[in-house]
């Protein structure tokens, strides 16, 4: 297959990369800071996240919620469509995932039910502020944000009362039947059926939606020039409102699985902000499925490990949430940080 | 009589529990009425929350905080502000960031000042303080005077910012920029320092709506702790149409409705009580989303909000 | 002192006349001329010469008519004068001092102001806030101040204005008013109109010159920018035409005629027809006493009525802003038509959303390419399959077929003559003219029912306006009806199977290809018949 990279694509590609450097330098001053040498930092986070086989494992099952909802959020993003609200999405995915599969108990579908349902559950939740935005003309930051308190909420009720789990002393669903259970594929690892469903699934399919089809086409139209595509007989309303959808799709399958692959059960703590992570992902992989897909990797394995740089150099924790919100911040200013560095002769293409 | 004493207790309650929103709406309000959309807010309260509990517990003294909070405030409105006016970018997209970064920096730093394990909390709030004589009105007195400053500081910008930009010549050159900062421009006024100046009293606003929410509400810190506050603010401007005295009217419903939601847990008995306690909680959300279905739709705010602006 | 004339010498039939101050010294002329500038070029980024080596002068107290089609240069001259372009070479003499006006409120502070053909108000603030926001110097807004001060104003000048009524709420010949309000409240005394009349009713248009008499009385100089010979002759006291850039005339009302003056505005030309005449065939596009608002809220375009038959090239000429952009966004579906009809054989097209038009077989080339022809970050593959991305061969059960979006790409590219290397580059990558030829491409192979063209080869070198035109017509010859607007009467003249002329937002001449009187077609198009 021959991989030919245009300039654009190469200009992307720096551009990312640009983003993470900066935030990897200001997470080394960080590392000096607090006392630590930011080099040794940096290579025990690499080890944790993939010193051996079963933490690189571990790293692929963080990586999948976080992938499944940033190939969600970049279908909504490229149409210029801002879903915040996958965390909701991914909660009220999981949470009616649970009580299907509760509810079915041990039968040959229940599994696949529940996958269904959960899917929907989180197309439904990001069909609400959809609704609003294309209807009613309200902002659908607003309303997404609103909806995932909404959701968190809700659920925390639902698992504390109508549906607490019999057994156990804490607010959490019953167990899942085994039959609702992801399969786990590699014994003695995590690695569960979902894991595999996000990479040779979800990616592709993402791929084809958005490089390959026409819907795909319509989003990026809709995101580059809204006008040129009413003039080009493009239904915006329409498009707009399926991208939201699709990626509460994406979301609710995303926190189905995590109940289903690595929890067992409902529970409130069930993210930890994967809705939030997955907008940093989506941005630096510039809503491209390929991108993302890196982009999901490469946080998964900060994410993990942070924990190993936590433990060992006696780092406190939430390295993860500073180096996600000092990204973000350099991931939207990498265009403007590539047109100065262009400007000044430093990046020649 | 105690029924009476019920419904003061209740409404008192309201006003504390709208002041944050109160405070965070007005500031919000200055912003667009300048055209600048800033759904960071959240996160500018957080760093309010968190600078201004940093302040009082290191030193002791809640006035330091509260100047702490205003800081903080005003430092993450500021970053916003250079994003989107000297950077040009994306209002609604730097709002997320300056949200992602405001959760990731305070958590971080949280942990460095205060280890693993560690449940700091501040010893002292901000309490009530009453209005010598008034305080003694019956009923009035409860209510209205018997609060915190953040509630009488809330009650008297409504009348100052009305003030601001609707008898000032600067609230008029800032609404002309939020109407359309081109036209503005050609008249010769200064868009960026203008809108620089209505960001910086966003900041005080917002940082003190995010401060008393560590240093008077609650006595500790969590990164969860703003709650969608920001954006319920947001809401508000919509629904008091960019106008104080709406914004007013809008914290005091919310406010009323999680006084509410609070209260009637605490009458609630049965079993199916605590039950109804928590899926209460879910009240202001849902309430704010039905709002802005009712009263949202094809609002007219200023022309030129969210919009990007470069001088030719 | 008598005022000085300006003449041209040698007349020549079909040459452009060049204009030169007549003798005497020209520095004790300066301080008869409230402003005066010598020497005036503008060059704009894209290459356009709008100002060519221009002299001007307007005197103290008199009212003055630049008169000139589109693209002659008297908006950027003015624009100038006003602060709002710097040029690149001369001088400007203000009441005999040389200076630089460089900004809008510079330019206000020596006494000119302007009003635009876009108003500068504020819609949502009343009359007395707007002028408030440039004369309020006192923090504290005082607003009784600023409303006692255009009652008073509007007084002495007859204007009807409340000053608590909003701007939105004032019909578009109040709106003008008030600009011109704001500009006496600032103590200008240099008035720039830009196309003033454009917006009125014939009626408000006696107003007006009342209005500006009554400036002129109080000692106030005026400069009315216009295309239109019967209004420059009536108000003004002299008459400066501009055409190409340059100054071509400067004459006293008094001494010259409509007639004349028309033919120094158009330049003559030799109508050069090669056209394959094709027999016409059943009306494909009919509309008939069409009424559409403009954006200013006035009524743009008044009762028209027109129709183009398959097989033939009808061509629009008209000065810009007499209506067409306002009936080319009716008949794309883009603007709500008020009253009237409009029909596509037998389908009622009128107030239908894009989706629809398109697929009703309506091709459109559309002047404003960057906001409404091109996506620039797709790439010119992808913009060249615009419209009908969800149809064969670009893509089948919803997946684009990519490698016939590239072949149907480099065929149109050679075709069309595209200067791109790669139909896999972003459009944003070409130049204009080719982004141009990009969209015509992609409209003229869609093998539409009817394209309408909006200054379809503004920007493109001689070869790739001959390609398109070599394209209209073989179009045409197929059985398409075009309708072609156009500001370049040589393409017009070209192209055209029958020329309208439109004015003041209705039809006011036709002529059959055979039967063209560019004298009276250049009087109609300056609504000077």
């Amino acid at each position: 297959m021959q991989l030919k990279i245009s300039k654009s694509t190469y200009r992307s590609i720096l551009k990312s990369l640009i983003s993470v450097a900066l935030a990897l330098v200001v997470t080394s001053v960080l590392f000096i800071l607090t006392g630590a040498n930011p080099v040794l930092a940096y290579y025990y986070m690499f080890v944790g996240a993939f010193g051996n086989f079963s933490l690189t494992v571990e790293t692929l099952v963080r990586m999948t919620p976080i992938l499944l909802v940033s190939l969600g959020l970049a279908v909504s993003f490229k149409c210029k469509v801002w879903n915040i609200g996958a965390e909701g999405q991914l909660y009220m995915g999981a949470m009616v995932g649970t009580i299907a599969a509760v509810s079915l108990g041990n039968t040959p579908v229940t599994l696949l039910i529940s996958i269904a349902l959960c899917i929907l559950a989180g197309m439904a939740w990001a069909g609400i502020p959809a609704l609003m935005k294309t209807h009613l003309g309200i902002n659908e930051v607003i309303t997404t944000f609103l909806m995932n308190y909404v959701a968190i909420y809700f659920v925390q009720w639902l698992i504390a009362f109508p549906f607490r789990s019999p057994d156990t002393l804490f607010p959490e669903s019953a167990q899942l039947p085994a039959a609702a259970i992801l399969p786990i594929l590699v014994p003695s690892t995590r690695l569960h059926l979902g894991v595999l469903i996000a990479i040779f699934l979800a990616i592709p399919l993402v791929y084809l939606l958005m490089m390959r089809s026409t819907f795909g086409y319509k989003l990026k139209a809709v995101g580059e020039n809204p006008e040129a595509a009413k003039y080009g007989g493009i239904n915006i309303k329409r498009t707009m409102l399926m991208a939201l959808v699709i990626s509460g799709a994406l979301a609710g399958l995303a926190g189905f699985f995590e109940v289903s692959g690595i929890q067992f059960r409902m529970r409130g703590s069930l993210s930890p902000g994967y809705g939030y992570t997955g907008i940093v992902v989506a941005l630096l992989g510039q809503n491209n499925p390929i991108g993302v897909a890196i982009s999901s990797i490469f946080i998964a394995a900060i994410y993990n490990g942070a924990f190993e740089v936590s433990r060992v150099l006696n780092q406190p924790q939430g390295i993860v949430d500073f180096i996600q919100g000092v990204l973000i911040i350099f991931v939207l200013s990498s265009e403007s940080i590539m047109r100065f560095l262009e400007k000044k002769g430093v990046i020649k293409l | 009589m105690i029924e009476m004493a019920l419904v003061v207790g209740l409404l008192a309650i309201t006003l504390r529990t709208a002041s944050p929103l109160l405070l965070a709406s007005l500031g919000e309000t200055i912003a667009e009425r300048g055209g600048i959309l800033n759904l960071g807010i959240e996160g500018a309260m957080l760093i309010g929350a968190f600078s201004g509990f940093l302040g009082a517990y290191f030193t002791g003294s809640l006035v330091v905080g509260f100047i702490t909070a205003i800081i903080g405030g005003i430092s993450t409105v500021l970053l916003f502000g250079i994003l989107v006016i000297k950077v040009n970018l994306d209002q609604v997209v730097s709002g997320l960031a300056i949200n992602l970064l405001a959760t990731g920096l305070s958590l971080y730093f949280f942990r460095i000042a205060f280890s693993q394990g560690n449940f700091p909390y501040l010893g002292q709030l901000i309490d009530p303080t009453p209005i010598p004589g008034l305080s003694g009105i019956p009923i009035i007195g409860d209510i209205l005077f018997n609060q915190t400053i953040f509630v009488y500081i809330g009650l008297l910008s409504v009348p100052l910012i009305y003030w601001i930009l609707f008898k000032t010549s600067f609230g008029l050159r800032l609404r002309s920029i939020g109407e359309d900062p081109f036209v503005a421009s050609y008249l010769g006024i200064n868009v960026e320092r203008t809108r620089f100046i209505s960001l910086i009293v966003e900041g005080i606003f917002v940082g003190m709506a995010g401060g008393l929410l560590t240093i008077s509400m609650f006595n500790t810190f969590d990164t969860r702790i703003v709650a969608a506050r920001g954006f319920v603010a947001v809401s508000i401007v919509i629904l008091g149409r960019w106008n104080p005295w709406g914004a007013l009217a809008g914290s005091l419903l919310f406010g009323f409705t999680q006084a509410l939601s609070l209260w009637i847990g605490t009458f609630l008995v049965g079993p199916a009580a605590p039950s109804i306690s928590q899926l209460l909680s879910l009240l202001p959300y849902v309430v704010t989303l039905l709002a802005l279905v009712v009263g949202g739709r094809k609002v007219r705010g200023p022309a030129s909000l969210g919009s990007p602006f470069a001088k030719e | 002192m008598p005022l000085p004339l300006i003449f041209s010498t040698g007349i020549e039939e079909g040459l452009s006349k060049e204009a030169s101050f007549s003798g005497g010294s020209e520095i004790d002329h300066f301080n008869d001329y409230a402003l005066y500038v010598r020497g005036i070029s503008k060059t704009f980024s894209n290459g356009v010469v709008a100002n060519n080596d221009v002299t001007f002068g307007i005197i103290k107290g008199e009212v003055h008519a630049l008169l000139g089609e589109n693209g002659a240069g008297k908006t950027t001259l003015m624009k100038m004068l006003s602060g709002c372009l710097k040029p690149d070479r001369g001088e400007i003499y203000v009441n005999g001092v040389k200076t630089r006006i460089s900004d809008p409120r510079k330019a206000v502070q020596l006494g000119i102001g302007m009003v635009h053909q876009h108003f500068t108000l504020i819609p949502t603030f009343t009359v007395a806030e707007n002028i408030a926001l440039v004369s309020s110097s006192s923090r504290k807004l005082e607003l009784k101040a600023v409303e006692e001060k255009v009652r008073y104003v509007s007084k002495s000048l007859n204007f009807d204005i409340d000053p608590n009524t909003r701007i939105e709420e004032l019909p578009v010949g109040a709106r003008q008013k008030v600009e011109i309000l704001r500009l006496l409240c600032q103590d200008v005394s240099i008035l720039i109109l830009d196309e003033p009349t454009s917006v009125l009713t014939p009626l408000e248009v006696e107003d007006f010159f009342r209005i500006i008499r009554q400036l002129k009385n109080d000692g106030k100089s005026v400069i009315i920018i216009t295309h239109k010979v019967k209004e420059a002759l009536s108000i003004s006291d002299r008459i400066t035409i501009m055409r190409g850039g340059k100054t071509i005339l400067t004459i006293p009302s008094s001494q010259t005629t409509a007639s004349e003056l028309a033919s120094y505005v158009v330049e003559g030309f030799i109508p050069s027809l090669k056209r394959v005449p094709t027999a016409r065939g059943e009306p494909t596009l009919s509309v008939k006493g069409l009424f559409i608002k403009g954006d200013r809220g006035e009524m743009a375009v008044k009762g028209l009525d027109l129709s183009v038959h398959s097989g033939e090239i009808v061509g629009l000429a008209g000065v810009t802003g007499n209506g067409q952009k306002e009936l080319v966004e009716a008949l794309t579906g883009l603007r709500k038509v008020e009253a009237g009809s409009i029909s596509l054989k037998t389908c009622d097209l009128a107030n239908k959303p894009p989706n629809f038009v398109i697929n009703s077989g309506i091709s459109y080339i559309p002047e404003d390419r960057m906001r409404r022809g091109v996506i620039l970050g797709m790439t010119i593959s992808e913009n060249l399959a615009l419209k009908r991305i969800d149809k064969e061969p670009y893509s089948k059960n919803m997946l684009i077929d990519k490698e016939a979006l590239d072949k149907s790409a480099k065929e149109l590219i050679s075709i069309f003559g595209i200067k791109a290397s790669d139909p896999c580059a972003t459009a944003g990558s070409l130049s204009g003219g080719n982004i141009q030829k990009l969209i015509v491409a992609r409209e003229l192979t869609n093998g539409p029912n009817i394209v309408i063209a909006e200054q379809p080869t503004a920007g493109l070198d001689v070869k790739a306006s001959e390609a398109v035109h070599q394209k209209l017509l073989d179009l045409k010859t197929k059985g398409a009806a075009i309708l072609l607007i156009s500001a370049d009467l040589d393409e017009i003249m070209k192209l055209s199977d029958r020329v309208l002329i439109v004015f003041g937002g209705k039809i006011v001449g036709e002529f059959s290809s055979d039967a063209l009187d560019m004298e009276k077609l250049s009087k109609l198009m300056l609504g000077s018949e």
